[in-house]
């Protein structure tokens, strides 16, 4: 076995409950972490994402019951 | 005059957090300089145990963080939660509470800290009677601003908020589970956790009290008062998305950094030093956007000094966002930890950064929720490079002497024992803290301008009766 595959090595028959919470949640949160930069970043969404940048530039709009939109 | 706002928002507690803020700024770095001082002048601690190191540490840590950063944070998320949403605070009443039991609870740091009643958990040194205070007023604190949230007026919540909101549910959890004792007396507790498993919880909780309290909670700060100072809408909302979200996700995983080279498991302490570098991209992000929203008007910077603070905060988050998971990697790790490098890493993030943007939202609320101009504007001039340049003597003093503390403790003659004895090393250090105490001493100079500006702009407002004309000015609807 080289030493790579020896670093990756694991002993899934030891892997306690704790573990596999543990790997779980850190498995799924990657995948959120991939969704969220994916739906951030698609060109389709800019707009959407971007016209909140206005938000404290337009506070006298909302101040006057203009509601920002909502 | 924004007479408009005056009467809409709940400006008064906004005023009452924003001069207490400064108030404790000078106070707990104050204490630091004196602290500073005691480790380079040692006969300053007049063998009183109540001015000893190791009891005003504490005091000063808790005031910097908990009654400046805590004052700085509430007045910011309330003033900018009701502006962003267009509403008034849910409730007037929730805020004093707040305000009251906030400061109560710095009261009682004031005197228990250095009598030496503590639990001995860094950033977590209150008994656990105060602990259940704190726990009652950020509750109150964080229910007061979601429930503004939630009878807002803009249909989207600005980004500002989520990093505020963010920093609430965090520190309640982090709160709450690393202050879990078994109290023995009125004011003594023992820790519910034992062992390792005690250091893990200590550096979850320490580290992310960086994360989300001095960082996520600051980072509120900058997204609403940097476009707002600047007059220019956030470079990139699609970033401050992903900061966010990166930095939620990402922060929790981290405190284990401390702890290399201990008992704990050696894959938890990588798994903090990876993490801990793959945060540097959503950092720089932020730090990027924030600067970038000063893009096609740089020029602002050569008369607007508020703004100046505001951008000096930023690059200071850049620098010790990356300066951080650096130290984290074990091979420096191993040079690094338990010296002043440490110190002076915090410090460029205390200072620069959350004292800075902090500072700067300051400035901006003064004169918008009293109505009037700032006293003296050569002060807050003053101010900036009496913070800027002490800060950086500071720091750097730090790097020099926690790299040769590093370097002193691990050299090694031809027989294999240590060159140095650990007192040579404090010995050789004195330089770098005196020159430290100095770097403190200029700027608490800066915090003091900042007090007496701040406290002539609240005189100037009584005499102009500037608050009272706003209260009671006929507006439209």
């Amino acid at each position: 076995m080289n030493s790579l595959a020896e670093y990756f090595h694991t002993d899934w028959e030891a892997m306690t409950t704790n573990d596999w919470v543990g790997l779980v949640m850190t498995v799924v949160t990657f995948l959120l972490m991939v969704g969220l930069y994916f739906y951030a970043l698609r060109p389709k969404n800019r707009d959407r994402l971007e016209k909140n940048r206005f938000i404290p530039m337009d506070e006298d709009r909302i101040d006057s019951g203009d509601k920002n939109g909502g | 005059m924004d007479a408009v706002a005056e009467q809409k928002y709940n400006y008064a507690v906004v005023r009452w957090f924003t001069v207490m803020a400064v108030v404790y700024l000078v106070v707990g770095t104050l204490a630091g300089t004196y602290i500073a001082s005691e480790l380079a002048w040692p006969f300053l601690n007049f063998d009183i145990p109540y001015l000893t190191f190791g009891r005003l540490r504490p005091l000063h840590t808790n005031a910097v963080i908990f009654a400046f950063g805590g004052c700085a944070l509430m007045a910011t998320s309330y003033y900018s939660v009701q502006r962003t949403c267009g509403v008034r605070l849910w409730s007037d009443k929730l805020g004093w509470f707040v305000f009251w039991g906030w400061n109560l609870v710095i009261v009682a740091a004031v005197i228990t800290l250095p009598l030496g009643i503590t639990q001995a958990k860094e950033y977590a040194e209150l008994e656990w009677p105060i602990d259940l205070l704190i726990a009652v007023v950020w509750l109150a604190y964080t229910f007061n601003f979601i429930m503004t949230l939630a009878t807002r007026k803009s249909s989207h919540i600005y980004v500002s908020n989520w990093f505020f909101l963010g920093m609430m549910v965090m520190i309640t959890y982090l709160h709450v589970v690393n202050s879990m004792a078994i109290p023995v007396s009125l004011f003594k507790s023992y820790s519910l956790f034992a062992g390792v498993q005690d250091a893990m919880i200590q550096w979850w909780w320490g580290h992310n009290a960086v994360g989300f309290y001095l960082t996520a909670g600051f980072l509120g700060i900058m997204y609403y008062f940097v476009p707002k100072q600047a007059g220019r809408p956030v470079y990139s909302y699609r970033l401050s998305v992903i900061h966010f979200w990166a930095l939620m996700f990402g922060y929790v995983w981290l405190g284990a950094h401390h702890l290399q080279y201990t008992a704990l498991p050696d894959w938890t302490g990588s798994l903090g030093a990876a993490v801990s570098i793959a945060m540097i991209i959503p950092s720089w992000g932020g730090a990027v956007n924030g600067m970038m929203t000063l893009s096609g008007a740089w020029d602002k910077l050569r008369t607007d000094y508020v703004l100046r603070f505001l951008i000096v905060s930023l690059a200071f988050y850049a620098m010790s966002t990356f300066e951080g998971p650096i130290m984290s990697i074990k091979t420096v790790n191993a040079l690094s930890h338990y010296t002043d490098w440490t110190v002076g890493h915090v410090h460029s993030g205390a200072l620069g950064w959350v004292a800075m943007v902090a500072i700067g939202a300051i400035y901006h609320m003064m004169t918008r929720t009293f109505h009037t101009e700032m006293w003296s504007t050569k002060l807050i001039n003053a101010h900036f490079w009496t913070a800027t340049i002490g800060t950086v003597v500071y720091v750097v003093a730090m790097w020099v002497s926690g790299i040769m503390q590093g370097l002193m403790w691990r050299a090694y003659d031809e027989y294999g024992t240590l060159a140095y004895t650990f007192a040579e090393s404090v010995e050789a250090m004195h330089p770098y803290y005196a020159m430290r105490a100095i770097g403190g001493m200029i700027f608490v100079t800066g915090a003091v301008l900042m007090l007496i500006n701040v406290l002539m702009t609240v005189r100037k407002a009584a005499s102009e009766g500037s608050i009272r004309a706003a209260s009671t000015a006929a507006v439209s609807a």
